[in-house]
């Protein structure tokens, strides 16, 4: 006896919780099926919730969803090994209704979303891999590749459904075994580590400069990579903070950098050393976000099947959370229109890519398509310009036997010789549209 | 290139629950002696799942190590490494 539902989502991340949410509230039967022993539990964020699209599929829930601070303050440090030029910006505003965004554990906030769906009439299942789909089998007994019918357990159970919503994160093992999604490149993956360390509620106040219940964010360009482009980033959170370490990774194998390294080596910058003095590191973590971009967006469906949120590649710039969540919203609108429709073929199912095509994010991703293979070709734009950043601060802030004119044109000096002042500029162009708060 | 030793391992701020058996294989053990040069699993890897011997030419791993991120996969040059999740419930459990 096979189990049937009219929908089955694959992983109780963002998106498969949302689909399955938006679902069962439309009155569908269906099973949110996750490989964890909770939902979570496979997870790494270093990020925060955005509001005003988490928003789109619960209003309020702020009230109620386990988030750790609202963000008030986002920094950026261009690093060098001693010193950082700062830029950042603090707004109050942010620290109350309707707010800007959370820092958050996405251990549990994905529990708190999935428990969403489940309080809709979803069926979670834990602790439960989908090894395979299920095709239609046709009158001929011929397996129909273009319309899925279920999926196959680790256990071999099967289970049917008038739709599978893959929601499966960045490794899409599904999504590629359905023929929509081929292998991404090095260069068009980025990865990180991440550690979180215990700290007291005052002392992250204190060190972080905020009042209580208050977050900041600092991102770190430059020292952080070593030469490769990608990022460092601090986040507060009630009683933790975390430290994230990445980049591209054809940067990080080419230059044989170990993250784990990468992520130590950051830790004993003297600027972020002061901040994490006397934290207990409680947990570590790993996670690869594809940057693909519009080159590299799958198919996103077959009659039967949609596909949502990283397997997606739904990443644009630092979002990525809120553009799961939004995908599986749509892949949702989607499902409940064709069960209206009683027609789960691909020409319904297209609705979704419709929906996906028209959204403000693929507007983005499809702007962004150039940059990757900028970075592709200058590796060392960030830690140029970081560098250079520093070197003319250092010169700038000194205080010296000299006149202004002697001053400023030894400036001018740094900043040609460091490289041809037009790679400069497009190295800031391309780090604009890249660097930004998290 | 042993660089986690046991006071460094990252693997103690991890819950891992083992499988007893391998999701994860080396396709052909003949292209990372032969076709590799700098061995990026070895180093790529952020919980060191995978040890190249110099003496006997020969990659080890240990799956148990693994956190699932895929990396490994993706960063190996000769596309040589088989990967899949662990069963359902198995492999890393984060709480935080």
């Amino acid at each position: 006896m096979t189990d049937s539902y009219d929908a089955i989502v694959v992983g109780a991340g963002p998106a498969g919780s949302a689909a399955a949410y938006v679902m069962a509230q439309n009155k569908m039967s269906v099973a949110l099926l996750e490989r964890g022993q909770y939902p979570g539990s496979k997870t790494m964020f270093g990020g925060t919730i955005f509001r005003e699209p988490m928003e789109q599929l619960v209003p309020a829930f702020w009230q109620e969803a386990p988030l750790e601070r609202p963000v008030v303050t986002d920094m950026l440090w261009f690093m060098d090994h001693d010193s950082a030029v700062n830029v950042g910006f603090t707004g109050l505003r942010y620290a109350k209704e309707p707010y800007n965004k959370f820092t958050c554990q996405r251990s549990l906030f994905d529990q708190w979303l999935a428990n969403k769906a489940v309080q809709a009439g979803a069926e979670l299942r834990t602790s439960t891999l989908v090894k395979g789909l299920l095709y239609d089998q046709g009158v001929l007994g011929r397996k129909n590749k273009r319309r899925v019918t279920g999926v196959v357990l680790d256990n071999g159970e099967q289970l049917a459904a008038d739709v599978v919503i893959l929601a499966e994160g960045v490794n899409a093992y599904l999504t590629k075994e359905a023929g929509l999604r081929s292998n991404i490149p090095p260069h068009a993956m980025t990865f990180y580590v991440e550690e979180i360390f215990a700290m007291a509620p005052e002392k992250i106040e204190d060190r972080f400069q905020l009042e209580p219940g208050e977050g900041a964010t600092i991102g770190m360009v430059g020292f952080p990579t070593a030469g490769g482009v990608g990022k460092g980033g601090l986040f507060t959170y009630n009683e933790h903070v975390a430290l994230i370490v990445g980049g591209y990774v054809n940067h990080l194998v080419n230059q044989g950098h170990s993250p784990y390294e990468l992520l130590q080596r950051t830790k004993a910058h003297p600027l972020v050393r002061r901040m994490l003095s006397g934290a207990k590191t409680v947990q570590y973590k790993a996670q690869m976000i594809p940057k693909g971009g519009y080159t590299f967006i799958p198919k996103l469906y077959l009659g039967g099947l949609l596909v949502t949120g990283d397997a997606a590649v739904m990443i644009s710039g630092r979002r990525g959370t809120d553009l799961a969540a939004l995908t599986g919203l749509y892949a949702a609108e989607t499902a409940v229109l064709a069960k209206a429709k009683g027609d789960f073929s691909a020409r319904t199912m297209a609705n979704y890519m419709r929906k996906v095509n028209n959204s403000f994010f693929m507007k983005d991703i499809k702007g962004a398509k150039n940059s990757l293979t900028y970075y592709k070709e200058h590796p060392d734009s960030d830690f140029l310009i970081a560098g250079l950043f520093n070197d003319v601060a250092y010169e700038f802030f000194k205080v010296e036997m000299s006149t202004e004119k002697e001053k400023k044109d030894k400036i001018m000096r740094i900043i040609s010789d460091k490289q041809m002042p037009l790679k400069t500029a497009r190295d800031l162009y391309e780090g604009y549209q890249h660097w930004g708060a998290y | 290139m042993a660089q986690f030793n046991s006071e460094e391992d990252p693997l103690r701020f991890l819950q891992i629950n083992q499988d007893n058996r391998s999701h994860i294989s080396i396709k052909d053990e003949q292209k990372c002696r032969e076709k590799c040069d700098n061995k990026p699993c070895t180093f790529i890897c952020p919980s060191e799942v995978f040890n190249w011997d110099w003496e006997e030419e020969e990659i080890s791993f240990k799956y148990q190590r693994c956190i699932e991120c895929g990396v490994c996969a993706i960063a190996c040059p000769q596309a040589n490494i088989f990967l899949e999740y662990p069963r359902g419930g198995y492999g890393v459990q984060y709480k935080y």
